[in-house]
């Protein structure tokens, strides 16, 4: 009896997650089948199936998926590295951190998408630039995530940790690392969030493959049903993606589990 | 086992705001090896900061604390601590929480002396569980047992116990009274709770605030099983309390 009302409680809360979604292609679905909106600004679901269908089945809409998620596991590789690492250099040590405070804080608000035309001038319009991007934009969200999670460690824990003559390093390890690892991890989800916004914006302006490169072709050949499908695919890996690291973060962090 | 201390005109300041203000005056107190000594006092009063100073965690700025014949000059194993708050990791479990002090002794070592330690405390089923996950009197316990567990010969209590529920607190108060009968340590305990005191202590320092002295010390000779509602026990619980709350001097039927 238990198991079956759990079984039906975790079938509720998918419900409860779904619904939105399906509102939304039902809603979608009536405005274009009834002719309240016209085809060419939105094309009908079946149509922009078909298209997501035939780009799969062609390989295009693989291989240009493809080539913006190896530039973002690049540009975000180097991202998580050095973000972490000068993260917590800034966040343990008082002087690093008022030595790059400001101009971190001074390049953080100039825009990504402002960086692309400098970027292209000093690496071309090939893959440097991509990850250069990429790179700016997933590197801020990761460093003032972890130097907040350093930062906020309870200095009572750290008493206590001197109180058994922990030298620096099991400090760090015992005591700063993990309390800033739920901090870090959210560093790393909007980190890579923004990665994908970076590789599409680039791949916009200026690219000649990847899926923003596609979705920016397909608006000025007027294909509108594969500017479509180039945005679901992005969401549905985005949403993937999502789901990965948070699941790598739970699993990191088995204590926050029922907090 | 366990140390004696001597404490010699400590003195103490902190800059509040630009401000020195005095915390500690010419503290001066000697503990036996073995004794039970429970700080009573206002919060605000120095209390914990002699503790602390006596941890190691807080420098004098005069006078001296021996322990041993050896000058404190930062912490040491030699001395456990235990804080109001169980100041758990919460990312490890209770076993490794209780092993965090056991540098340099091989895994199974650290495990004999954890479980060891853990099952003084009633834990044992719980070892491999999170803090998180436990309440506040077991996480309590836990501390305890993290503080004995690198065997101080001198154990430090700051209000260990001022968090808890009253049933509780009575219960940990019990068992800690067994534990000091086990493990002949040398315990110095700083608390607001007059009754804890009374109930704990073989000697009771009374502290008064701003700055913090010693007003007086009073040997609690009640034995080792002590009535919580005994004639006795209520004697000393208003001798202490006249010491807060009424500035005339204990009258003479009080004097015992």
């Amino acid at each position: 009896m238990k198991r079956q009302t759990k079984n039906i409680q975790n079938v509720l809360v998918f419900l409860n997650m779904i619904l939105l979604p399906i509102l939304i292609i039902i809603a979608w679905h009536y405005a274009t089948v009834s002719g309240a909106m016209s085809t060419l600004i939105l094309p009908k679901i079946s149509t922009v199936l078909e298209t997501l269908k035939t780009e799969i089945t062609h390989g295009t809409l693989v291989s240009d998926i493809a080539i913006s998620l190896s530039r973002i596991a690049k540009g975000y590789a180097l991202a998580v590295v050095i973000g972490i690492l000068l993260g917590v250099l800034m966040g343990m040590n008082q002087t690093a951190n008022r030595f790059f405070m400001l101009t971190f804080t001074a390049i953080r608000q100039v825009p990504m998408i402002a960086w692309v035309p400098i970027l292209i001038i000093w690496f071309g319009i090939g893959e440097e630039s991509k990850v250069a991007v990429i790179f700016l934009a997933a590197y801020f969200p990761i460093l003032v995530n972890t130097v907040d999670g350093i930062e906020r460690t309870d200095p009572k824990l750290v008493e206590v940790g001197k109180m058994y003559h922990l030298n620096g390093w099991q400090q760090f390890t015992k005591i700063y690392l993990p309390s800033a690892l739920p901090s870090i991890f959210v560093g790393l989800k909007l980190g890579l969030s923004v990665s994908w916004m970076a590789v599409v914006g680039a791949e916009m302006i200026a690219a000649t493959s990847g899926i923003g490169f596609r979705i920016n072709d397909a608006r000025s050949l007027m294909q509108y049903p594969v500017v479509f499908a180039g945005m679901i695919a992005i969401a549905v890996i985005g949403v993937i993606m999502d789901f990965i690291i948070s699941f790598i973060s739970k699993a990191c962090t088995p204590w926050e589990r029922g907090r | 086992m366990g140390k004696e201390l001597k404490i010699r005109d400590v003195n103490k300041s902190f800059d509040v705001n630009g401000e020195k203000v005095k915390v500690l005056s010419d503290i001066g107190l000697d503990i036996e090896e073995g004794e039970f000594v429970v700080i009573v006092g206002h919060s605000g009063c120095g209390k914990s900061t002699l503790l602390k100073i006596i941890a190691g965690l807080e420098t004098n700025d005069t006078g001296t604390v021996q322990i041993d014949g050896k000058e404190v000059k930062g912490p040491g194993i030699d001395r456990g601590m235990i804080f109001q708050e169980h100041r758990l990791f919460p990312w490890m479990s209770i076993e490794k929480n209780v092993q965090l002090g056991l540098n340099g002794k091989s895994k199974k070592e650290k495990e004999n002396i954890s479980d060891q330690y853990l099952s003084l405390v009633k834990l044992s089923e719980f070892k491999k569980a999170y803090p998180g996950q436990l309440s506040g009197g077991m996480s309590q316990r836990a501390a305890i047992a993290r503080a004995l567990a690198t065997q101080p010969e001198v154990l430090l209590l700051d209000e260990p116990f001022g968090a808890l529920d009253a049933l509780t607190k009575i219960e940990l108060q019990e068992e800690l009274l067994k534990i000091k009968k086990r493990c002949k340590n040398t315990m110095i305990m700083v608390t607001h709770d007059i009754e804890e005191a009374v109930f704990l202590a073989d000697r009771i320092v009374v502290m008064s605030s701003r700055p913090g002295t010693i007003k007086d010390i009073i040997k609690v000779e009640l034995g080792h099983t002590r009535d919580r509602g005994g004639s006795d026990f209520a004697k000393y619980k208003k001798k202490i309390y006249n010491y807060f709350f009424e500035d005339k001097i204990v009258a003479p039927e009080y004097n015992i």
